[in-house]
């Protein structure tokens, strides 16, 4: 059997997607929270497994430099790049949101401006909707761009709504459900079917 | 001074550039092989045949210019199309066959990160023939190349866009739905899938056919026979009839093990209209092949033509040879250096053996070490003409004796 090159994004969901691809029956005997090696090997040598930033992962897939990637769906969509994405691991539940202060409107009247780590989701959204937006890259703290006029509306990610809130901005439109996806790459699955598929079906027992 | 950054196709390393070159003429000859002859499409074309034409290349990704009357034109973005147009305006019926290939430039200007405006793309368009043993020996084809390149593991994806289509369009989505709903099909998202069909009220019977279309992936007899389960209409269960057919003549060719079928494919190009197929090597993300059938392209030019066509991606082929390709072997060379007396019987040497296809420089005496050495290395003095190859060397008196001591030399490289 081939090995299958796995990018696990590094951060909050990497020690979920750890536990259950043990339950699927990959161990990952070395593996610890702290541990800053950035390769591990299950012990029967099916998987090697590397640590990537979780931005990362679909470009480590789509260039064919992993087989497998597990990443959130935010990050996927923001990459906007030709994948299968076969499995759900319902891992870091979350949306994607418009948000603004709590009189800003979204209509087709005036040119909007939008401020969001995720550029390209932004775009796609409100093109989607028809309306013209100008967009502003920022890599954190987007919340702050609406209270200080750098832009009308933020498009992030939202889990509890408590940083938006505790901002003063409200959530305007809900947009899509995030959570962590597993993807593939097309190459990797037309040459090493087998034991892809394996894998999937593996993980597919356990998630049920 | 300003330093200019060039496009990544403008390579100037010689080994690359050899190993480029035998890839192509390898293509050349293999698709020679199968009765295919050598076309070329103009650079500049109308820009109004690819507004006409429905459903093929982005407009914001060609590279337009315009010429002196403010014409806009723009530089080959697609082969297909051209010769489809060209063909069409010719015949409206074709009562013969016609095998075309192609080596050339295609121009585009697409988002992603590459940037590579100019691609150069190698391909064969098969017209007058709808057969599934015009379909078989297209594909049976391709497999030949992928063979020719010594890609050990390499699998072409075969779908069916007629197929697809149809099912799909049972669900009479709008423009925006449908492309939406084509991303999930061709990610094979299939909890993606469920959630967008949950909000339609369609019969259970499409529901089922269609979340079922991701995992119509396999070996083609296995496939082929779900898929009849699902089929939706007698026209769906033709297509798949169809395309039975061609797996059972590309079995015949041998190429089984190669050829997965996949009904999930889409390809982003509308006018494919029956079989579609791509091919996949280890290590490389990307298709190295791609085509399928496009009866219906001609029809956009008034005539009725059928015709398959598949291009291959020079550059991903270049990819996915890279760590097998041995270093390029140049034919065997010489260095000539002479006395400023010699320079006539130097340079008559150097023609007659240019004239054997060996590859010569000569150089006065005086300028012997600016070259880099060469496998062979003449000195021509007054009084001793003398061949150097490694260690050894032979004295020789004519250019005939010289020959013998070279073909000697040659054997033993």
């Amino acid at each position: 059997m081939e090995c299958i090159t796995l990018a696990l994004a590094k951060g909050r969901t990497a020690k979920g997607a750890i536990a259950i691809l043990k339950r699927a029956g990959f161990h990952f005997a070395d593996f610890h929270e702290k541990s800053r090696k950035l390769v591990f090997y299950d012990t029967k040598k099916q998987i090697k497994l590397i640590f990537v930033k979780a931005v990362d992962v679909p470009t480590y897939v789509d260039k064919g430099a992993a087989d497998i990637g597990i990443a959130g769906k935010d990050n996927i969509m923001e990459a906007q790049v030709d994948l299968y994405e076969l499995l759900d691991l319902k891992l870091g539940k979350c949306k994607f949101a418009v948000a603004g202060l709590p009189d800003q409107k979204i209509d087709h009247t005036t040119v909007l401006t939008v401020a969001s780590k995720y550029p390209n989701v932004a775009e796609h959204y409100f093109e989607q909707k028809g309306i013209t937006v100008d967009t502003i890259k920022l890599n954190g703290s987007v919340e702050l761009a609406p209270l200080i006029g750098m832009a009308d509306v933020i498009v992030d990610i939202v889990e509890t709504g408590n940083t938006i809130n505790e901002n003063g901005l409200t959530i305007i439109e809900d947009m899509e459900p995030i959570s962590t996806r597993l993807i593939v790459n097309k190459a990797s699955f037309a040459t090493k079917t087998k034991e892809i598929q394996q894998i999937i079906k593996k993980l597919e027992s356990v998630l049920e | 001074m300003q330093t200019y950054i060039f496009d990544k196709t403008n390579d100037t390393d010689i080994a690359f550039y050899q190993i480029r070159e035998r890839l192509i003429t390898l293509l050349r000859s293999r698709f020679t092989t199968y009765g295919y002859k050598q076309i070329q499409t103009p650079t500049f074309e109308p820009y109004d045949l690819y507004t006409t034409v429905n459903g093929t290349i982005k407009l914001d990704e060609m590279i337009k210019v315009i010429d002196n009357s403010g014409k806009v034109l723009v530089m080959r973005p697609d082969v297909t199309i051209p010769i489809t147009q060209q063909i069409a305006s010719k015949y409206k019926h074709l009562s013969k066959e016609i095998r075309y290939f192609y080596v050339t430039d295609v121009f585009r200007q697409t988002p992603d990160e590459s940037n590579n405006k100019e691609r150069t793309q190698a391909g064969i368009e098969y017209f007058g023939n709808n057969s599934p043993e015009a379909d078989a020996e297209v594909l049976s084809l391709a497999v030949h190349l992928l063979k020719d390149l010594h890609l050990t593991n390499f699998t072409l994806e075969i779908g069916h866009a007629g197929f697809t289509k149809e099912l799909i369009s049972e669900l009479a989505l709008s423009d925006q739905d449908l492309k939406q709903f084509k991303q999930l099909i061709q990610a094979k998202n299939t909890n993606g899938i469920k959630l967008f069909l949950a909000d339609l009220s369609i019969d259970p019977k499409l529901r089922y056919a269609i979340e079922n279309i991701p995992l119509l992936y396999g070996e083609a007899d296995d496939v082929i026979k779900r898929a009849k389960e699902i089929a939706y209409n007698d026209s769906m269960v033709n297509k798949l009839q169809n395309l039975e057919e061609v797996c059972t003549v590309i079995q015949a060719y041998g190429c089984k093990q190669h050829i997965v079928i996949d009904l999930g494919l889409i390809n982003h190009m509308d006018y494919y209209s029956d079989i579609i197929f791509q091919g996949f090597t280890e290590n490389v993300g990307k298709p190295i092949l791609m085509g399928g059938r496009y009866d219906k392209l001609a029809t956009q030019f008034n005539a009725s033509i059928p015709a398959i066509g598949f291009a291959c991606d020079i550059e991903a082929l270049l990819d996915s040879t890279k760590n097998h390709t041995k270093s390029y072997q140049p034919p065997i060379d010489v260095d000539i250096y002479y006395e400023t007396d010699e320079q006539e019987y130097g340079l008559t040497i150097a023609n007659e053996l240019r004239e054997q296809n060996y590859r010569v420089l000569t150089f006065p005496i005086p300028e012997a070490n600016k070259h880099e050495s060469a496998q062979c290395t003449l000195y021509l003095t007054r009084n001793n003409s003398t061949l150097y190859q490694q260690n050894k060397s032979w004295s020789f008196t004519d250019i005939e004796k010289l020959n013998q001591i070279l073909q000697e030399v040659k054997e033993r490289i």
